[in-house]
């Protein structure tokens, strides 16, 4: 073949760029992506937008980033451990290097602790709280416990309400997937054996089981709350991805892939699978809101994250507490965020749905 | 001529158990219940029959898909329905199959490059750039244009996803051909035109065809041999000539009697069947044809007929035919 034949050689649009093409002409749904896009870029530059240390400064001479220890404390170099900072930059910086330059974060308050008095040397007010802790210019959307700004901790707490989403969904989508291939693949009594745990696991409450295993683990923490929300939540991926193998498993394509003497590994993941994968796709899209719903449920019972991290749930916790007080912001800020989140991944899943959906495909397609 | 024939089917049976609650037995489906045949190099097989009658289950025994209740299956001399899925792999190469619906036997979600590629990977044919230009040698034979190999199946109309099977199916350079109803799915004029195409490759390649439909004008046009089915068992077998000429079974006699034929003036005898083909699941202690059957005797109730050896097989106990005049109407 020449050279000049290949060049001409049509590609087409493959099947999930066809569901792609649906889904953008979806505005709502096109809305609710961008707006957890948002959501992930603030959990991924959230030591930028809220936090008390410099994103990038200059002292004694070197240039240090101290935002860094945001994400992992051994990241903030020791140098201002031993200057004895106490983690208060801006007065420290000015005082022990006047040539010193620094960089801040969009908004001055720290998820890990109230901003003091005279932080910056210039004699201003630390955070107030309480019932004087309401919205205001220095605190966006008001304190919570003993001054702790609100909108410093949901920006940090971004970062956990996405991570238990996609951890715990992803956990559970990987086990689902298998399971219920192998279940519809291979049918017989293997499909029978695992249906029937399958309806074992579904029987065991996932609130329960956290709840058992933060008693039973030494010092609990997300991570944990990820882990048993995976391994409990494949079940329903599981039944969709074996009702699609069964049905898959006798279509014809199949029985040609079976002529030509494929192995059942190239029929399972070559043949199968990529046909069988759009109807799982929602249940986990509605998955990641189910996991977020059950943290913010684990923290505001007070079982959730430890209280020096930040959660969303963490906030409203607090808010509960002081239901009678009326401190509505302890509860509407991060109750919107949550709401907002869950209902973009719920407006996410739908959109999935009918965009990956042959029968419900636009007649212009 | 080879002496061993490509395919080899003896007393083949299917039985299908189906059941019926923990308590009761289960009914079995006796889909094919003992038919034998052979197929030469070069040669095309056509089998005849109503839907049901047992066809494509005999397509799917022979390529090892349903497993045989009993009898066997030859290809070139193998014995394949006892060997195992990962021995019988090599002999996929020689025996190859093309569906009825060209809509559901191609994956969606593969291009067409990687659907007629994918016996070539699993063979271990080609790989690479020999691999791209077999896939376009092989679309070129069949009458596809290789600049659409990386289009998907849905963008192709039914003719043209035939042909894209045909092509997955020659990939291997098989030896046979299963057409488990390979044209039924299609329009009249592309009917013509992938039978066509059948034949020309039957000529270029040296291929043997099964050929399994229900439309008897295209069995007669494609096949040398013809098989006529019913409920599981061949009726008549006889070279496809002498088939069309004299039938000798009753059922033969009434199906193609059923062939329209596209001249209004020609007065046709129609010889009307009464009643439904009987369930397959019950045995018969005659002949099954026997409650349709226009010529039934006695005998016919009791006797399970056999093929008659020869050239032209028929399975029927009545010796002369005569249609007695109250089954046959006369139109045009």
């Amino acid at each position: 073949m020449s050279e000049n034949e290949q060049t001409t050689i049509e590609h087409s649009p493959g099947f999930w760029s066809q569901a792609w093409s649906r889904y953008k002409r979806r505005k709502l749904a096109m809305v609710a992506l961008l707006f957890i896009v948002f959501l992930s870029g603030v959990a991924v530059f959230s030591p930028m937008i809220a936090g008390t240390k410099p994103i990038i400064c200059k002292y004694k001479g070197s240039i240090y980033f101290p935002c860094m220890g945001y994400y992992y404390s051994g990241w903030e170099n020791p140098i201002f451990q031993k200057d004895k900072f106490r983690r208060v930059y801006p007065r420290n910086l000015k005082q022990k290097d006047p040539d010193s330059w620094a960089i801040w974060p969009l908004v001055y308050q720290d998820p890990y602790r109230p901003v003091r008095a005279n932080e910056w040397g210039l004699g201003e007010d630390g955070n107030p709280y309480d019932a004087q802790g309401s919205p205001s210019s220095l605190n966006l959307f008001g304190t919570y416990k003993t001054g702790f700004d609100i909108f410093a901790s949901m920006v940090h707490g971004t970062r956990i309400a996405l991570l238990v989403g996609f951890v715990s969904t992803g956990l559970s989508a990987l086990i689902g997937i298998c399971i219920g291939a192998i279940a519809g693949y291979i049918g017989g009594w293997v499909d029978i054996t695992l249906s029937r745990f399958i309806e074992v696991v579904m029987c065991v409450p996932s609130l329960v089981l956290i709840l058992a295993l933060l008693a039973v683990v030494e010092s609990p923490n997300i991570f944990h709350v990820m882990a048993v929300l995976g391994l409990t939540g494949w079940t329903g991926m599981a039944r969709l991805t074996r009702a699609e193998f069964l049905k898959l498993r006798e279509s014809e394509f199949v029985a040609a892939a079976r002529c030509l003497g494929a192995r059942p590994t190239r029929i399972m993941f070559r043949h199968i699978l990529p046909n069988s994968l759009a109807p799982v796709l929602v249940p986990i899209a509605f998955g990641i809101a189910a996991a977020i719903l059950v943290e913010a449920a684990l923290s505001l019972l007070g079982f959730g994250i430890s209280p020096p991290n930040p959660s969303w749930g963490t906030v409203l916790n607090s808010g509960r507490e002081k239901l009678q007080s009326g401190y509505w912001w302890q509860l509407l800020f991060p109750g919107i965020a949550i709401f907002l989140t869950v209902l973009a991944y719920n407006l996410i899943g739908e959109g999935l749905q009918e965009s990956t959906d042959p029968r419900l495909a636009d007649p212009r397609d | 001529m080879n002496s061993v024939p490509v395919l080899q089917v003896s007393e083949l049976k299917v039985h299908f158990k189906i059941a019926n609650g923990l308590f009761s037995p289960p009914t079995i489906i006796r889909a094919v219940d003992g038919i034998s045949f052979d197929v030469s190099e070069g040669q095309t097989l056509g089998l005849v029959g109503e839907s049901g009658c047992g066809k494509s289950t005999t397509a799917r025994a022979i390529l090892k898909l349903v497993q045989p209740t009993a009898g066997s299956v030859h290809i070139e001399g193998v014995q394949i329905d006892t060997l195992k899925e990962s021995e019988m792999r090599p002999l996929r190469q020689r025996v190859q199959m093309i569906f009825q619906d060209p809509y559901a036997s191609l994956n969606p979600r593969m291009t067409v490059g990687n659907i007629i590629s994918e016996p070539l990977s699993v063979h271990d044919i080609c790989h690479g750039d020999d691999q791209r230009l077999e896939v376009m040698r092989l679309m070129d034979m069949v009458g596809l244009n290789p600049r659409y190999m990386n289009r998907y199946p849905h963008e192709f109309s039914g003719g043209q996803r035939q042909r894209i099977g045909i092509a997955r199916a020659l990939a291997v350079q098989p030896k046979l051909i299963v057409c488990d109803e390979a044209v039924s799915a299609l329009d009249v004029s592309i009917q013509a035109q992938v039978i066509n195409l059948l034949m020309d490759l039957q000529q270029q390649l040296g291929l043997s065809y099964v050929f399994i439909a229900h439309d008897l004008a295209v069995v007669r046009h494609i096949a040398h041999r013809v098989g006529v089915m019913y409920l599981g068992r061949i009726v008549e077998l006889a070279d496809s000539d002498d088939l069309y000429q004299s039938p000798t079974h009753p059922y033969t006699q009434a199906l193609l009697s059923a062939v329209p034929v596209p001249d209004p003036t020609v007065s046709q005898q129609r010889i009307k069947l009464v009643g439904e083909v009987p369930s397959p699941d019950s045995v018969y202690p005659g002949c099954p044809f026997v409650d349709r059957c226009p010529v039934a005797e006695d005998q016919c109730n009791h006797t399970v007929p056999t093929l008659t050896p020869g050239a032209h097989q028929v399975s029927c106990l009545v010796q002369s035919i005569d249609l007695p005049a109250d089954s046959v109407e006369v139109s045009g």
